[in-house]
């Protein structure tokens, strides 16, 4: 009964590859630049250069095409259900017939289209935290956000939320996990019975998971006052972010491709 | 024969780069009415063995079988062996989430179907097994100490009348009185109801001198299966090694015994070693009369 097996979207794997050591920020910019060429391009060759390049990345980063897979198995059926909406829903010059259902020639294109920018968008957001442990990527973010102080954008709480939130993740699952085979065992039920009686089974786990979050955050917030935790006024990194000349390489080259792919399609 | 397992074996994350074995062939048989303990080292694989008797986990490889049934067979009534063998997690106080602790023992019956009447008395029943006053059907689970609220944690694996009752660390992170508290109620339900009954525990102190049975487990294995006597006797050498050590007491002999003393070996408890002793000192003092 391992319920959460499945989940790994999102999930760091070490490495000292190339694409694992350039700057947190750096990834982070340009995984938004390829992300918004995504949805400016409108030819099929620019998916095609799109899509060639984050897959090098992957192959670059050294990690196993299986963990990349695994991330995209739970959303394949979100793109393949997107695409057959466009196939069947696009008004159009119709190719294709069978009873009630008819394909358009725009239908085929937009489907693709879709079905292409999201799965290369779910591969590049994949690449970035595959790549990039939770805390370097939170640093990234702080950093960033910082040039946006100036209108008062609170950026290091922002992070340490983001923090915290990543850190909790897995124990909260786990926990999960953990109240659902203890009130299995009291007799509880959650494979059978209706929607409302599925519903109501939840409060047996809502509830301890809630009780539980909640004294947690007390002893963290007890504990992080009682190391001296004051915000993030003065405060210093124990590695602090540097941009070598790899990182301002690797900028420019994408910084580059996405301008030209942009361009171009 | 009431539970059987058979060369279980069970890897965590399986085909995974962090796969982790923790049971590696496991063979056990209890019978019916037996009272085990159950210790091992911190990750030995306490936690997901006891998982395998009510069907929580299923094995890598290997069978479990419950009154001769395989429970790993598709269609096996899942909810009737959990029903049978009840499993009490470590911190159990942390599942509670009723209004009140009437409700909450009343949970498990509640999903059995039975009729109010029946619910009734079961939980009466129950709160009298786990020492609790009636006044406390009443009360918000969330109102009550570390100690009881275990207890009403207890009491609601109880309500759903098992044969067997499995608890993991029931003495974890209480204080002493606490801990001979939900020790004895323990031994009270195993003597007094004659449920089976599976102890895990990290106090080797108290389960040496409870059980009728010890089980030692080490890195996913049973490595000794005896009654505690003979285990702390006969294997004292062994225990040390892999660093679970002895009762305090029976440390002291055996220290005594290295050191050449002709001592009993394997004594359990503080009693049992105050008459060794006071036997040794009469001897010596019969020894110096003549
Ligand atoms: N959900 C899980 N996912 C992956 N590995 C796990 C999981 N649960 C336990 N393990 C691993 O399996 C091994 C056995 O764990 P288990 O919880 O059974 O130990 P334990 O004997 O109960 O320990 P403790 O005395 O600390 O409770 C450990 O190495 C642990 O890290
Ligand atoms: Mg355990």
């Amino acid at each position: 009964m391992n319920i959460f097996r499945n989940i790994s979207f999102g999930q760091y794997i070490p490495g000292n590859s190339l694409i694992h050591n350039f700057d947190p920020r750096v990834k982070i910019l340009g995984c938004l630049l390829i992300i918004i060429n995504l949805f400016l391009i409108s030819q099929f060759w620019g998916f095609l250069i799109l899509g060639v390049m984050v897959w090098s990345g992957i192959i670059i980063s050294k990690i196993h095409p299986r963990f990349v897979f695994r991330g995209l198995r739970t959303i394949i059926y979100l793109i393949l259900f997107t695409m057959l909406l466009h196939l069947f829903m696009t008004e159009g010059e119709v190719i294709f017939r069978i009873w009630i259902f008819k394909i358009t020639k725009e239908g085929l294109i937009n489907g693709l289209f879709i079905a292409s920018r999201l799965f290369i968008l779910i591969l590049t957001t994949s690449l970035l935290t595959l790549t990039t442990s939770p805390i370097s990527l939170t640093d990234g973010i702080e950093r960033l956000l910082s040039y946006f102080k100036f209108i008062k954008l609170p950026a290091h709480e922002i992070a340490m939320m983001m923090t915290i939130a990543l850190r909790f993740i897995p124990t909260l699952l786990e926990e999960t996990e953990k109240i659902m085979k203890a009130q299995i065992s009291r007799g509880a039920d959650f494979e059978s019975g209706n929607i409302v009686n599925r519903t109501k089974n939840l409060i047996p786990i809502l509830v301890p998971l809630f009780v539980n979050a909640f004294r947690r955050a007390d002893e963290l917030a007890i504990a992080m006052e009682a190391k001296g935790y004051r915000g993030g006024e003065g405060r210093t990194h124990y590695r602090e972010l540097q941009i070598h000349r790899k990182d301002i390489l690797f900028f420019t080259i994408i910084t580059a491709l996405a301008i030209i792919v942009g361009i171009l399609f | 024969m009431f539970i059987r397992l058979e060369n279980v074996n069970y890897t965590y994350n399986l085909n995974m780069p962090f796969e982790t074995v923790a049971l590696n062939n496991i063979n056990l048989e209890i019978e019916k009415g037996e009272f085990i303990g159950l210790i091992g080292h911190t990750g030995c694989g306490k936690t997901t063995l006891i998982q395998h008797l009510n069907g929580l986990l299923t094995p890598t490889s290997g069978k479990v079988y419950i009154e001769g049934i395989d429970i790993c067979q598709k269609g096996v009534n899942l909810k009737l062996i959990r029903q049978k063998i009840g499993l009490v997690f470590q911190y159990p106080e942390n599942q509670l989430f009723e209004e009140n602790i009437f409700e909450e023992i009343a949970f498990g019956p509640r999903k059995l179907g039975l009729t109010e009447e029946e619910i009734k008395k079961r939980v009466y029943e129950v709160l009298e097994m786990v020492d609790l006053d009636v006044s406390y059907t009443e009360r918000s689970p969330f109102s009550l100490s570390g100690g009881e609220m275990r207890r009403i944690a207890i009491a609601s694996i109880l309500s759903l009348k098992p044969q067997m009752l499995v608890l993991d660390e029931p003495t974890a992170n209480l204080d002493p009185q606490g801990r001979s508290k939900i020790l004895s109620e323990i031994k009270n339900i195993h003597d007094h109801y004659g449920i089976t009954i599976l102890l895990v525990s990290h106090n080797m102190e108290k389960i040496a001198e409870m059980v009728e049975r010890l089980l030692v487990m080490n890195k996913g294995k049973i490595i000794l299966d005896g009654s505690p006597r003979e285990i702390f006797s006969r294997h004292a050498e062994q225990l040390i090694d892999i660093g679970l050590g002895l009762p305090q007491v029976t440390q002291c002999f055996y220290e005594l015994k290295k050191r050449g003393k002709s001592i009993k070996e394997g004594v359990l408890t503080v009693e049992e070693a105050e008459r060794e002793v006071l036997k040794k000192i009469k001897a010596l003092a019969n020894n110096l009369q003549k």
